[in-house]
């Protein structure tokens, strides 16, 4: 019983280093698999995998409107005070208050791309977007606003 | 000592250059022009100067060859920025290291601390003596070359301990304990296999043994056994060679760097060179035993192809085996993760050694019956 | 002086210095590693005499073996970086005295029987044939001597395996019986 132990043992050692090194072999003999992206080369062309974060951008639509309706979801959300809403009151046409935002202040430099005020969002107001290349001369200029100059809130978001 | 015997030594010397073609007519040159101990001289330091090049190319070629399979194996490029295709980035890197200045811990034996890295280089020039490069092109063929092997590279551990014991160093200490266990355990399988081939060529003369395999390697000559022996061979060596998957004497994440973990500068350049100088020593004794050294491949009674396979240089035969073999160890170094240091010393003693012994008693019966093609 | 006699001398001076350095060296490392270095000096020494089989065997066992052990046994002790107190006087003299007994008997050995130099001959011996002599069953064979050795091997092995064998019983030993040991 102990000699069959055994020899089952070498079997399946040998046999799974034989599959890793078949694995890495493959690699080796193909070079279309490799990933490596020669950055400032091909900084034109370059291709980013959609899931990669690199920024909290709020998008806009060619009427200069948003989706965010100013619920503080997002600030509420991230865990190291990101994300600043300063909210005003809009009187609209029937002469109701509505709640809009005024600004979304975004500090980048406290961001670490967690994407929790992503899934926090219930209107899909903000996602993050591919962008990387944040080096900046001054910190101040990392501190960003997210809505438009003049831009308001979609109809019919609640 | 007379004068008589003097000369009678010198001559047994000389005749252990064993060189062929060119070398031969450079000796007899050499001999006809000096007298014969500066002919003497001159040979040890052409040998010597030939054997300093060879290192300095294998460190540059190895070191960039393993950059670039480990990135191909984990699907990246490797260095590509010096040079083309990044062929000169091991050059700037020993630049760099030539630059650096080479510290000496406070606390340390300084003297012992100077001296390991030139002990385990020493070590790895004179194992370089008996390999046989290419027909004929062989240092010192000693009659009991592949003891010599043995017996040369059970000092490289010596210089590990001194290194690991000098820097006074706790993560040292415990780099170069585990370094020499492990050596000194492993040793014995690869020395078990190693006997499995002198028993099938009855010699332990380099020569002898690539001249048995003039009708076939032992590979493919030898059944199951030997290349059960090739595979602990390989095994065995690479834990001697303190590569991955047995690299705890310097694994990076527990041990910062092991024994050389206080070296910086040319110091560290030696062991660093050193590493890849002993990886291309023994995978050059493994393609000596066990893939006919210099002999090119001969298949049966193919005329043909064997009369082709002749014209290929005896050198590139075994530059490409001994390539082949270090791409091998390569692949390991980069597939499998590091070993526990029980789960290497199990391996070692639960299996790789009763297993090398049942196959040395298998191949010494395929020896005396003659089962062997 | 031919080149082979500037060779020996060297070899000898080395010898002699690592020797001496071996005992002296006031760091038990540093002793280790000069009896290292003087052990490889008398591989060197056969390596000269051209009897190279011995000088493998004389670096696999001594060096590659034993002085490895010697320097684990150095690693696991306490204080091993430490320098030792010099010996006392009465060491010293009786040492002293001791070298040169025996520097002067081997000394009369020499003179009285003296070596002759007809040796013009290198002396050339296969490995093969070393095997083959250790093993023969004739009268100058070695074959009885060998197999006692084995079974005293066998015999040191099997008492190795039994002192590192974990006990059923846990028995705290007395510190009479360790110190025995």
């Amino acid at each position: 019983m102990f000699l069959k132990e055994y020899i089952s043992d070498v079997y399946n050692g040998i046999t799974s280093l034989l599959k890793g090194m078949r694995q890495t072999g493959y690699y080796f003999f193909h070079p279309k698999e490799i990933i490596t992206e020669q950055y400032p080369d091909n900084r034109a062309t370059l291709k980013l995998a959609d899931r990669f974060k690199g920024e909290v951008v709020m998008p806009h639509d060619e009427n200069n409107e948003h989706t965010c309706t100013g619920c503080t979801a997002c600030e509420l959300a991230c865990p190291n005070g990101t994300i600043k809403i300063i909210t005003r009151f809009d009187i609209t046409p029937e002469g109701k208050k509505k709640k809009a935002i005024d600004t979304f202040i975004y500090h980048l430099e406290l961001c670490t791309m967690c994407n929790l005020c992503i899934q926090a969002c219930p209107s899909d107001a903000i996602k993050m977007a591919p962008n990387f290349e944040h080096s900046v001369y001054d910190r101040s200029k990392l501190t960003k606003k997210l809505n438009l100059p003049g831009s308001k809130v979609k109809e019919g978001i609640e | 000592m007379s004068h008589e015997k003097a000369i009678n030594d010198l001559k047994i010397k000389s005749s252990m250059f064993s060189l062929e073609g060119i070398t031969s007519s450079l000796h007899q040159w050499l001999y006809a022009t000096l007298s014969p101990t500066f002919a003497l001289l001159a040979e040890c330091v052409i040998v010597i100067l030939l054997a300093i090049a060879l290192f300095a190319a294998l460190g540059l070629v190895l070191v960039l060859m393993e950059r670039k399979v480990a990135a191909h194996i984990q699907i990246r490029l490797g260095p590509n920025r010096v040079g083309p295709g990044g062929m000169f980035q091991t050059v700037a890197d020993t630049l760099k290291l030539i630059m650096k200045e080479g510290l000496t811990p406070d606390k340390a034996d300084k003297f012992l601390f100077n001296l390991a890295p030139f002990i385990v280089m020493i070590v790895a020039m004179l194992l370089l003596a008996p390999i046989a490069f290419a027909k004929g092109f062989q240092i010192w063929d000693i009659n009991i070359g592949v003891l010599y092997l043995s017996a040369i590279s059970s000092l490289s551990v010596i210089g590990i301990l001194m290194a690991g014991w000098a820097s006074n160093n706790k993560y040292s200490l415990l780099g170069a304990m585990r370094s020499g266990a492990q050596i000194v355990s492993y040793e014995l399988s690869a020395g078990l296999a190693i006997l499995s081939i002198v028993v099938l060529s009855g010699s332990l003369q380099i020569s002898d043994i690539i001249a048995a395999q003039e009708n076939g390697w032992w590979l493919f000559k030898g059944h199951i056994p030997v290349i059960i022996s090739f595979v602990i061979f390989i095994i065995a060596v690479t834990a001697e060679t303190n590569r991955a998957p047995f690299d705890l004497a310097e694994a990076e994440s527990e041990l910062t760097a092991g024994f050389h973990t206080e070296y910086s500068g040319m110091r560290f350049a030696l062991f660093f060179l050193a590493e890849y100088i002993n990886i291309f020593i023994v995978c050059a004794i493994g393609a000596t035993l066990f893939l006919g050294g210099w002999m090119p491949l001969h298949i049966g009674h193919w005329e043909g192809f064997n009369h082709i396979m002749d014209y290929i240089p005896s050198s590139i035969w075994f530059f490409g085996k001994t390539i082949f073999l270090i791409f091998l160890i390569m692949w390991f170094r980069w597939t499998f993760p590091r070993l526990r240091v029980d789960q290497l010393l199990n391996l070692e003693w639960k299996y790789l050694l009763p297993i090398s012994m049942l196959n040395l008693i298998l191949v010494t019966i395929i020896a005396i019956f003659g089962w062997h093609f | 002086m031919s080149a082979s006699a500037i060779i020996f001398y060297v070899i000898a001076a080395f010898l002699l210095g690592t020797g001496i350095l071996a005992v002296t060296a006031k760091k038990i490392f540093r002793a280790a590693i000069w009896l290292l270095l003087s052990l490889v000096g008398i591989a060197s020494l056969y390596f000269w005499m051209a009897v190279e089989f011995v000088a493998a065997v004389q670096i696999i066992v001594y060096v590659g073996g034993i002085v490895v052990l010697i320097i684990f046994s150095i690693f696991l002790t306490q204080q091993s970086g430490r320098e030792m107190p010099g010996p006392s006087l009465q060491r010293i003299i009786f040492s002293l005295l001791a070298v040169v007994f025996g520097l002067a008997f081997t000394h009369k050995l020499i003179i009285d029987h003296g070596f002759d130099n007809a040796v013009s001959q290198p002396f050339k011996v296969a490995v093969s044939d070393i095997g083959l002599q250790m093993l023969s069953t004739t009268e100058h064979g070695y074959i009885l001597p060998f197999e006692v050795v084995s079974m005293l091997l066998l015999a040191a092995m099997v008492g190795c395996i039994v002192i590192a064998m974990k006990s059923k019983q846990t028995t705290i030993p007395s510190p009479q019986n360790t110190e025995e040991n």
